[in-house]
């Protein structure tokens, strides 16, 4: 169905863009390098290909003018999801070219700013690309063609963006979001207590083994309620 | 990151220098010899690199630039509050504090020197990702916000969710240690580019000066001066505005209509051909604006023209053409200022010149004073003493004389051009089609043409 593959194909962009700009937080600082360079360079070209199917898929579907109502509002939603997310790609790769050129590694005009990220980066990168593992080596003055090739990315984008906008009018106000505000907090999939807890707050993990407790000293006494009422019976 | 358009690569970032300049101080502290002592940071079980002690950082601002103390202190505390470096025990007091406590700088991505507008939509991607971490308890402004930016960014609100999620598990990827680390710089951009309400905003106002007693002197010798100043009462000043409004009213083409018509309407250049610079016949309208003010009639080439006869016939015509002089003195070229001064002495102030002016002595010794070391300004006193000459005494001859009242006479009123009865003969009022206009069809005016001349007829 039209509406499944649109749907997966965005969300295949969603997960390349958020990956994308997770690298792009690192160019400038002490985890920089020419791998850093050819991961980004590799995620960004997955994320375009993922872009250009979805931009023809989705034109195609909505210049088709026999669509029912509802389901033109369903692909106008996720048009609108669709040109938000080639916009936060647009903007990180023209800032991953700025820092790029600010802090070039093959001749270092500065030094690396010491921001304490150290390690590896391939993680990121082999989700982006769906594979389970990525191993780099790039060459010593990989990122100096890299600039290049970016700048010329960044171009087709942004034209890219311009097509999309002159053959499907969209406005976007007449878009309604289906997920209500603190929908997120409902899924299960929300990131474990123990992963990303900040240096302060340590008590915020409390309430769930409360819970926990709570429920376990309820069964306690029910059991031993039902055991006295066993003893009562049986005497 | 941002929803929005990027700033064109060639501009070049004036706007806030002292930005650029943190930037640099920042970079320099990186340099592995000189820059500052780097720490490690010891958690429980992970230990991340490059901290920094607030102490060092003084230490260091103070060797590097030579100042004191106190203002070393006070520069970086300025760098803590624009975001470059953040404290680590204590994420949301933004300051400096000269002793022990672990300081981290921000990566590039983050800094407030590249400007990159923080777009609402980023902001509502962190407050719902903050939103999944801490499981609904969000800081009372934060809420607000999130609240605020679902109503305002509401058709966009299921990309945000999407890209918080997928935000999360791409950091999962990462080390325990590194993923504290971007959350925490994160958590500083966030910190300073919307800051909580009572904080002071730092990219509105900009960096504060230390406290200084001369600066708090020259304020008070502003204010005084200032207090000083002549004002005129706004009545007096209606009063005037009133009278000019009553008497250019009838000259104006927008307010008064233009004859014979407005050439943006019926492609009729008339007009502008009629009142060019110089034209044997000026229109009436022109001539009586001459009477004006001196000035008006000094601006119009043919008044000035008119007001030259005039005063050849008087045998004042020195006057006008010394201030002409000193006019292309002054708005001339450098290269010409010492010939230019030198022609005009020789014709004009010279004792014994061909066309000697009459400068009062004082004045006059003063201009040959100045004429030793000659600039462009140095013949404003004498071109100021005989334009008044000009205005209180030949001016007022000029208005009442024949000559002037001979050109009144003469100068005629444009004919506005006739629209033609017929609706068919008129001639089109858009000659070019503009693609602004929606497209009229032609066949109905031509349709109810006829119709109408029957209608008349």
């Amino acid at each position: 169905m039209a509406r499944e593959e649109c749907k997966a194909l965005l969300d295949g962009l969603n997960k390349t863009t958020a990956c994308y700009h997770h690298l792009v937080l690192t160019v400038g600082g002490s985890a920089d390098s020419q791998n850093l360079r050819q991961e980004l360079q590799k995620t960004r070209q997955k994320a375009q290909e993922l872009a250009v199917s979805t931009c023809a898929r989705l034109t195609a579907v909505l210049r088709d003018r026999s669509l029912a109502a509802d389901e033109r509002a369903e692909f106008e939603r996720l048009w609108v999801a669709f040109s938000g997310c080639l916009d936060l790609l647009e903007a990180d790769m023209r800032r991953s070219l700025e820092l790029g050129a600010a802090f070039p590694l093959h001749a270092p005009r500065r030094p690396l700013v010491r921001t304490g990220v150290a390690g590896a980066s391939s993680g990121v990168a082999a989700r982006a690309l769906s594979t389970r593992s990525l191993r780099l080596e790039a060459e010593g003055d990989f990122d100096v063609a890299d600039l290049r090739e970016l700048e010329r990315e960044v171009l087709q984008v942004g034209e890219m963006i311009d097509n999309m906008e002159m053959k499907v009018n969209v406005p976007r106000w007449t878009v309604q979001a289906r997920q209500a505000a603190g929908a997120e907090l409902l899924s299960t999939v929300s990131a474990g207590p123990s992963s990303v807890v900040s240096l302060q707050e340590r008590g915020g993990g409390c309430d769930p083994r409360k819970a926990l407790a709570a429920i376990l000293f309820g069964a306690v006494l029910l059991a031993a309620v039902a055991l006295a009422v066993c003893v009562a019976k049986l005497s | 990151m941002a929803a929005g358009p990027a700033p064109p690569p060639g501009r070049p970032r004036a706007q806030m220098p002292h930005l650029r300049k943190m930037e640099r101080v920042v970079v320099s502290m990186q340099d592995p010899d000189q820059g500052v002592k780097m720490r490690s940071q010891r958690l429980l079980v992970t230990v991340i690199p490059h901290a920094v002690t607030g102490s060092d950082v003084v230490q260091w601002l103070a060797q590097k630039f030579c100042v004191s103390e106190e203002e070393a202190l006070h520069l970086g505390t300025v760098l803590v509050q624009h975001g470059y470096i953040y404290p680590l025990r204590d994420p949301r007091s933004l300051m400096l504090r000269p002793d022990e406590t672990p300081y981290r700088f921000q990566t590039p991505y983050f800094w407030t020197s590249t400007l990159w507008p923080a777009a609402e939509l980023d902001y509502a991607i962190y407050l719902a990702k903050k939103n999944i971490r801490k499981r609904g308890t969000l800081v009372d402004y934060e809420k607000d916000c999130y609240d605020r930016l679902h109503k305002k960014i509401n058709h966009a609100w299921d990309l945000v969710l999407m890209q918080a999620r997928e935000q999360l598990r791409a950091a999962k990827q990462r080390r325990k240690g590194d993923r504290l680390v971007i959350a925490c710089q994160e958590q500083t951009y966030w910190l300073v580019n919307r800051p909580p309400p009572g904080a002071p905003n730092v990219l509105e106002q900009g960096p504060g000066r230390g406290s200084c007693a001369a600066s708090r002197v020259l304020m008070i010798e502003y204010f005084r001066k200032a207090l000083g100043r002549t004002r005129v009462k706004s009545s007096v000043c209606l009063e005037a505005y009133l009278s000019f409004c009553g008497q250019r009213g009838p000259h104006d083409p927008l307010v008064s209509g233009c004859l014979p018509s407005n050439p943006w309407i019926s492609d009729n250049d008339a007009y502008w051909v009629m009142n060019a610079p110089t034209v044997a016949a000026p229109t009436k309208l022109r001539v009586e604006r001459w009477g004006f003010s001196f000035r008006e009639l000094l601006e119009d080439p043919m008044g000035r023209a008119h007001f030259m006869d005039f005063l050849g016939k008087e045998f004042s015509g020195e006057n006008l053409s010394f201030w002409e002089a000193c006019e292309e003195l002054r708005y001339g070229t450098q290269a010409q200022v010492p010939t230019l001064v030198d022609a005009v002495y020789e014709q004009f102030l010279a004792p014994g010149a061909a066309r000697w002016v009459n400068i009062d002595s004082r004045t006059m010794e003063q201009t040959l004073e100045r004429l030793r070391q000659p600039h462009r300004y140095v013949l404003d006193d004498a071109q100021l003493h005989i334009y008044m000459l000009m205005k209180k005494d030949s001016y007022p001859r000029f208005l009442k004389s024949d000559m002037y009242k001979g050109l009144l006479a003469e100068a005629g009123i444009p004919l506005e051009t006739k629209r033609r009865v017929f609706p068919f003969t008129w001639r089109p009022r858009h000659s070019s089609p503009s693609p602004a206009l929606l497209p009229t069809p032609v066949e109905p005016t031509a349709a109810c043409g006829p119709g109408g001349g029957d209608g008349v007829a």
